[in-house]
């Protein structure tokens, strides 16, 4: 009797079910980021840009080629550790059965937990993390949005010779310096590289620990090297204290020049106050850029968040919209169609595109082609400091001259 | 390598292994009387730094003068930490004098406060305003001193000495280091030993809130701030001796100066290696560290 009753049981159990989850599609997609520890600002921002653009996508329709499913956005806090970012994708595939992932900012963490999810065949969409070899292992399911480090180094370059050739200031000595970790060493390795035919000479090579309390001892070493360039590497906190203990010992190199990260947070602007003016910095898009709905999208960040848009807010929002395409063209939640629509973007317009360049599309290796860089300079021109775009020549705010070389200190 | 950079860095050294000798001060007084190592001291830090940091920015006081609202405020914190979380530890293990629940109840208490502060004010980095010592440097031709600093040192100094004066020379200090002996005897000599627990941790906590407005004026405040200086702390007391006052301004002195003058021979990331190699090198040889006591208590 008892049996029977259970037999109908489960037989109800099981017709209700797939009833159910066809009535409503949901599409899961598990987001790894650093929402604690050094870097919770820049995860933070991740976290806010994705919101806004999955509210955007739900609100008008969800996915309409899965019969309007929408979008559940999974977080996961890597506290920027690989281990926690690798635990983090087993329990994103094998219990919560994700369809995506996205993430995970710090190169260390993007680095392992993408094979986690290239060995499940689940795609894993990367907003930004630049190390290079995260496209580099013939995997099938990461596609990169961010340009890589290499792309980043290799224009920083470019910028210098650029700046020397426009402003006939030579430049003679170089010092790197940067964090410790996967990202700053990438960094490093290209610009030694890179040096070679320059016409620069290194005259500090020095790596530092984020998590440092006291960065004197580093600006004394530079203040003795004398550089005419310094290159930095930094996360947030320890930007905001290199640029106040540079001012603090009048160290005043002919250019400073950031990689993005820490200078390009918005909080760098407030920690540093005039110390970051004149500061250079290589970003992925800038507010002031020239494209439809940016002006728009930033407002709207603004008011939701308090601070504007950043490269890596934007590639985190524009990483959204080019998943609700791909699932669009894909209609299907099975991971190999949706890897293949992933890999068929060619995305040029549509609400999310705000970036600088005009299309995202993937090469075989999973990385966008088409990201594109630029350079920009702190300076207050009356409003408060801001980030105003100098380079490439092209994309040069209307009306600005760039300061270069530096005002000695 | 010239002298002049030496005699810079070792001034740097001295100034900042100060701070952190300070820092660490709150950590080896808790240790020295209660007998337990309070694993939140770090995040105890951090929420000096935030009322250091709304002191300022709502009074406008400098810094040094909003210590009148911080010290007071810290104590109370920790005053009321103790009673609440610590001393119910106490009383279930009544027949421990170093109840091990105590690292597991301070380690949850750090991750609470450290999130509560994330969740309370966000991840942003903040500089104190306003900010009369921001930037200050005193100049000798290539010797520069950092103002703050040397406020930081100045007040290490005189936190430590105050303490000592208060340990040795009042009715109340003389009771804190008779708990810190023999709490029992104490007790039996009408001490009341649950009182100069709270207050012990109060002064401990209120140490970390001078820290705090030390450290605002060259330093940024975020949620994860006090990790840096806990592990720091760690070292510097263990180094110095635990319970001790001038070993943990003496670690700290060491510590500062290897971090200052090692990377004239290295890369700076290689003067953490030497920390912690002093480190394990004392817990081998010296366990009881420089300054500490060898007999238990």
């Amino acid at each position: 009797m008892k049996r029977s009753h259970l037999l109908a049981l489960a037989m109800i159990l099981c017709m209700a079910f797939p009833a159910m989850s066809f009535a409503e599609t949901i599409v899961k997609v598990g987001n790894i980021l650093p929402l604690s520890g050094p870097s919770a600002s820049v995860g933070q921002q991740g976290k806010q840009a994705r919101e806004m653009a999955i509210e955007e996508i739900n609100a008008a329709g969800g996915i309409k080629s899965l019969g309007g499913a929408k979008i559940e956005m999974l977080y996961a806090d890597s506290k920027s550790d690989p281990n926690v970012g690798v635990t983090e994708a087993e329990r994103f595939i094998n219990t919560e059965k994700v369809h995506v992932i996205t993430g995970a900012w710090n190169s260390g963490v993007t680095y392992p937990s993408t094979a986690v999810a290239e060995r499940y065949g689940i795609p894993y969409i990367v907003p930004v993390s630049v190390r290079d070899t995260i496209t580099e292992r013939g995997f099938k399911n990461v596609f990169r949005i961010a340009a890589k480090d290499s792309w980043w180094t290799r224009d920083q370059f470019t910028f210098l010779k650029d700046m020397q050739a426009e402003f006939g200031e030579e430049l003679k000595t170089v010092a790197f310096v940067y964090e410790n970790g996967d990202w700053g060493t990438g960094f490093a390795a290209q610009w030694k590289k890179l040096i070679e035919g320059s016409g620069l000479k290194v005259v500090l090579d020095e790596p530092y620990s984020s998590s440092a309390t006291d960065l004197t001892p580093l600006v004394n070493k530079i203040r003795r090297a004398r550089p005419d360039v310094l290159l930095l590497v930094s996360n947030a906190a320890d930007a905001i204290l290199l640029t106040n203990t540079l001012a603090d010992y009048k160290v005043s190199p002919k250019v400073i020049l950031g990689s993005g990260g820490g200078h390009a947070d918005p909080t760098f602007l407030s920690g540093c106050g005039d110390n970051a003016r004149y500061i250079f910095d290589i970003v992925e898009w800038e507010a002031d850029v020239n494209k439809p709905g940016a002006k728009e999208a930033n407002e709207k960040y603004r008011a939701k968040y308090g601070t504007n848009l950043t490269g890596e807010a934007v590639d985190a929002y524009v990483a959204m919209y080019m998943l609700a395409d791909a699932l669009e063209r894909a209609g299907s939640l099975e991971p190999a169609a949706l890897r293949k629509a992933l890999a068929e973007t060619d995305l040029k317009s549509g609400p999310g595109m705000i970036v600088t360049y005009d299309a995202i599309k993937f090469d075989a290796s999973g990385q966008n082609e088409n990201a594109a860089l630029s350079i920009v300079q702190i300076n207050d021109l009356g409003k408060g400091l801001e980030r105003i775009t100098v380079w490439p020549k092209g994309a040069r705010r209307a009306g600005y001259t760039p300061v270069f070389p530096m005002p000695k200190k | 390598m010239d002298l002049v950079f030496i005699a810079q860095d070792c001034i740097n050294g001295v100034l900042m292994g100060l701070i952190y000798g300070l820092v660490a001060l709150g950590l080896t007084l808790i240790f020295g009387v209660l007998k337990v190592i309070n694993f939140a001291h770090g995040s105890f830090l951090m929420v000096g730094m935030y009322v250091a940091y709304w002191a300022v920015t709502l009074s406008g006081l400098h810094p040094y003068l909003a210590l009148v609202i911080i010290v007071p405020a810290m104590f109370l914190f920790g005053y009321w930490i103790q009673n609440l979380l610590i001393r119910p530890i106490f009383i279930a293990e009544k027949n421990v004098r170093e109840p091990i629940t105590v690292i597991i109840v301070t380690t949850g208490l750090w991750y609470v406060l450290d999130n509560l502060a994330l969740l309370v004010f966000g991840p942003d980095y903040r500089a104190l305003a306003p900010n009369p010592l921001k930037g200050q440097m005193l100049e000798f031709g290539e010797i520069f001193i950092s103002v703050p600093k040397l406020y930081g040192a100045i007040a290490t100094l005189a936190t430590a000495g105050g303490l000592y004066l208060f340990l040795q020379r009042t009715r109340l200090g003389r009771a804190v280091r008779a708990t810190s002996l023999d709490r029992e005897a104490a007790s039996l000599m009408g001490i009341g030993q649950w009182k100069i627990f709270n207050i012990a941790f109060g002064i401990g906590t209120a140490v970390a809130g001078i820290s705090g407005a030390v450290l605002t004026p060259f330093y940024n405040v975020y949620p994860t701030v006090g990790i840096p200086f806990d592990i720091k702390s760690f070292v510097i007391v263990v180094l110095g001796g635990l319970g001790s006052i001038w070993g943990a301004l003496v670690g700290g002195v060491i510590v500062g100066l290897i971090e200052s003058v090692g990377p004239n021979f290295m890369a700076s990331t290689w003067t953490e290696g030497i920390v912690y190699a002093l480190f394990l090198l004392v817990l081998f040889v010296k366990p009881s560290g420089l300054f500490g006591q060898k007999q238990d208590w």
